[in-house]
């Protein structure tokens, strides 16, 4: 190990952490050339491939490296929060109308394709500018722009790196939702904890919200697994000695890692430009339903967070500003009132960062801090994280079952498959009260609402 | 395709986020097409997938046999994604040095007669493994999904 391991957790999350192999994970992320300060890992850590879920590693510019498998497969996976000027009880009686016109809008679950067909050279576009190439065509507002990460559109992107079997992929998936953990919820906050910065997110309670958590589709996967063989061997010829074959990496300043980053951002937008395509059709759900327009309901974006990404960022590491990448693999950026990368808007609150729990408990607004930037590089848990596989929980929970227990509590639900809503029980994630709660004693973010489910839309 | 006697030809392996696949086989080639198998009845019922198609597949890997299992899984988990088709009949005629031949059998995705169980995102390499057994092989997969 080069440098340390540190787990942010209190001691039953860290047992659960113990139990499985994430921590061996944690260790072994240490082991890699160029990290600075320590292998870390988020509240929510499980066990993943190479990196444990919730990992979040920086590798200095001069020795360092970037891994494929640190950003994971769902390159740019993340979440968005939309508000709304409307308050949930004046509306409670339209909302399975509303899940029912959303779910019908936004195609979900597995094999499901998108309305919208790109030829290669609008798909390379698309790749190259991000989320502004969806606003040009119509499908978001300019202000929704400014709420995503570096402006919807990741620097340093080049659709020439991506392989034609990436576009393949994507082709006909661009605002398709997905299957597996990603969903829609329509939300509504039931706890303020920040007033202040409630105030300034436009957030209050009894507000209904709506969140929307997917990736890059099968371009993603792609562009992940292309790149994982072409490093296969370089770590090997660098001298680099990996303890596990999935954290196959390459020297930063080596032309392989120059053409995953440049590979990678074109997965990010594509990721990004496929939230905005979704909120797009949202908006449309919404007016069907509403009979007004998205403007007057307020249908502002609130932020866009990325968890699966390896960024540039500058720190501060031993008294020295450093330029790094930060990997985080299931982790969310936690940056701090005035910290330049932010909008003006949030300039004073710090960042938003949107936490998704289970479908059954309820979802986190937090904002970010700055005892983050020296503890974590400003990140923070990007979820309640598992503790019960797939496989085990679909043995463990009938679908049906729990489809009765959440509509019992007021939750409608549109699912594809019930064994698919059974994966993703409540029982089979940690508790994101607890998650949260670790997070916010450890400076790493600070809890501004939490929001409960009102109608789950799931592949 | 006849698996090995007492014993199922493939089995997943709990993992917290993903799942994971064992398969057996008398042959090395044997325990790679039941691992093909074991993921599509991941992906979608396997049972009412026709083999109406034949779709050759020719691999070569210098990263060993392991990356070769790898590549074979990712290059149907392609065409299944890319083309729009499911398998239920795989044979691998060559493996050997690095190089890989056969098949997948299938057909077109019809979504009112087959059921699709998952979105498998990526074959991955933790705890890929290829495994001499008493009575043939295992190979050993894990899929983020």
């Amino acid at each position: 190990m080069r440098v340390p391991g540190l787990v942010f957790a209190d001691s039953s999350l860290l047992e659960q952490a113990a139990r499985e192999k994430a921590l061996e994970q944690v260790r072994n992320v240490a082991c890699l050339p160029g990290i600075e300060m320590a292998s870390m890992a988020m509240p929510d850590i499980h066990w993943g491939y190479g990196f444990a879920i919730g990992g979040v590693a920086a590798f200095n510019t001069d020795d360092g490296i970037i891994s494929p498998g640190g950003v994971g497969y769902d390159i740019a996976c993340g979440v968005r929060l939309i508000r709304s000027g409307l308050i949930f009880t004046d509306v409670s009686e339209q909302i399975p109308a509303l899940v029912h016109e959303l779910s019908r809008s936004i195609p979900a679950g597995v094999g499901r394709k998108g309305e919208i067909r790109l030829d290669a050279h609008e798909i390379d576009r698309m790749l190259l500018k991000g989320a502004p190439w969806a606003v040009e065509r119509g499908m978001g507002w300019a202000e929704d722009l400014e709420c995503i990460e570096d402006g919807g559109c990741m620097d340093g992107a080049d659709p020439a790196r991506i392989s034609n079997r990436a576009r393949e992929r994507g082709f006909a998936q661009s605002g398709t939702l997905g299957a597996g953990n990603h969903f829609i919820e329509v939300q509504a906050v039931e706890r303020i904890f920040d007033k202040q910065a409630a105030s300034l997110f436009d957030i209050f309670e009894g507000q209904l919200c709506l969140m929307i958590h997917s990736g890059s589709r099968g371009l993603g996967h792609q562009v992940c697994t292309d790149h994982l063989k072409l490093m296969s061997t370089t770590a090997d010829r660098a001298g680099i000695k990996l303890p596990d074959r999935q954290l196959a990496c390459a020297p930063l300043n080596s032309d392989e890692a120059r053409d995953y980053l440049a590979a990678m951002a074109c997965a990010v937008n594509y990721a990004r430009t496929n939230r905005q395509v979704m909120t797009h059709l949202a908006r449309r759900a919404f007016e069907a339903v509403f009979h007004r327009s998205a403007e007057a309901l307020g249908l502002d974006l609130v932020y866009d967070v990325s968890h699966n990404v390896a960024k540039f960022e500058q720190h501060n590491v031993g008294g020295r500003r450093m330029r790094l990448c930060v990997h985080r693999k299931g982790a969310t950026r936690s940056f701090p009132p005035g910290h330049a990368d932010l909008p003006a808007r949030y300039r004073k609150t710090g960042q938003p960062v949107i936490v998704p729990g289970d479908m059954g408990t309820g979802s986190y607004l937090l904002k970010g801090m700055e005892s983050a930037m020296a503890a974590s590089f400003g990140s923070t848990c990007h979820g309640a994280g598992r503790v019960m596989g797939r496989r085990a929980a679909m043995k463990q929970i009938r679908g049906n079952e729990l489809r009765q227990r959440l509509e019992a509590r007021g939750i409608t639900i549109r699912a594809g498959r019930d064994a698919s809503l059974a994966e993703e029980a409540p029982e089979a994630y940690k508790d994101i009260d607890q998650v949260v709660e670790v997070c916010q004693q450890a400076g790493l973010s600070s809890k501004v609402a939490r929001l409960r489910p009102l109608g789950v839309i799931k592949g | 395709m006849n698996g090995p006697v007492n014993m199922e030809s493939y089995e997943y392996i709990g993992h917290t986020a993903d799942v994971g696949l064992r398969a057996h086989g008398k042959t090395r080639a044997e325990a790679f097409e039941n691992a093909a198998r074991g993921m599509f009845d991941l992906i979608c019922d396997i049972s009412g997938v026709r083999q109406r198609e034949s779709f050759p597949i020719a691999l070569e890997s210098a990263g060993g046999d392991e990356t070769l299992l790898a590549d074979w899984l990712n290059e149907l988990l392609y065409l299944h994604e890319s083309r729009g088709l499911l398998f239920s009949g795989f044979s691998v005629e060559v493996l050997e040095a690095g190089r890989l031949r056969g098949e997948a059998r299938g057909e077109r995705i019809d979504s009112g007669s087959h059921i699709l169980r998952a979105e498998i995102k990526a074959v991955t390499y933790h705890m890929l493994q290829i495994k001499r057994e008493q009575a043939g092989w295992s190979v050993q997969v894990l899929f983020d999904v």
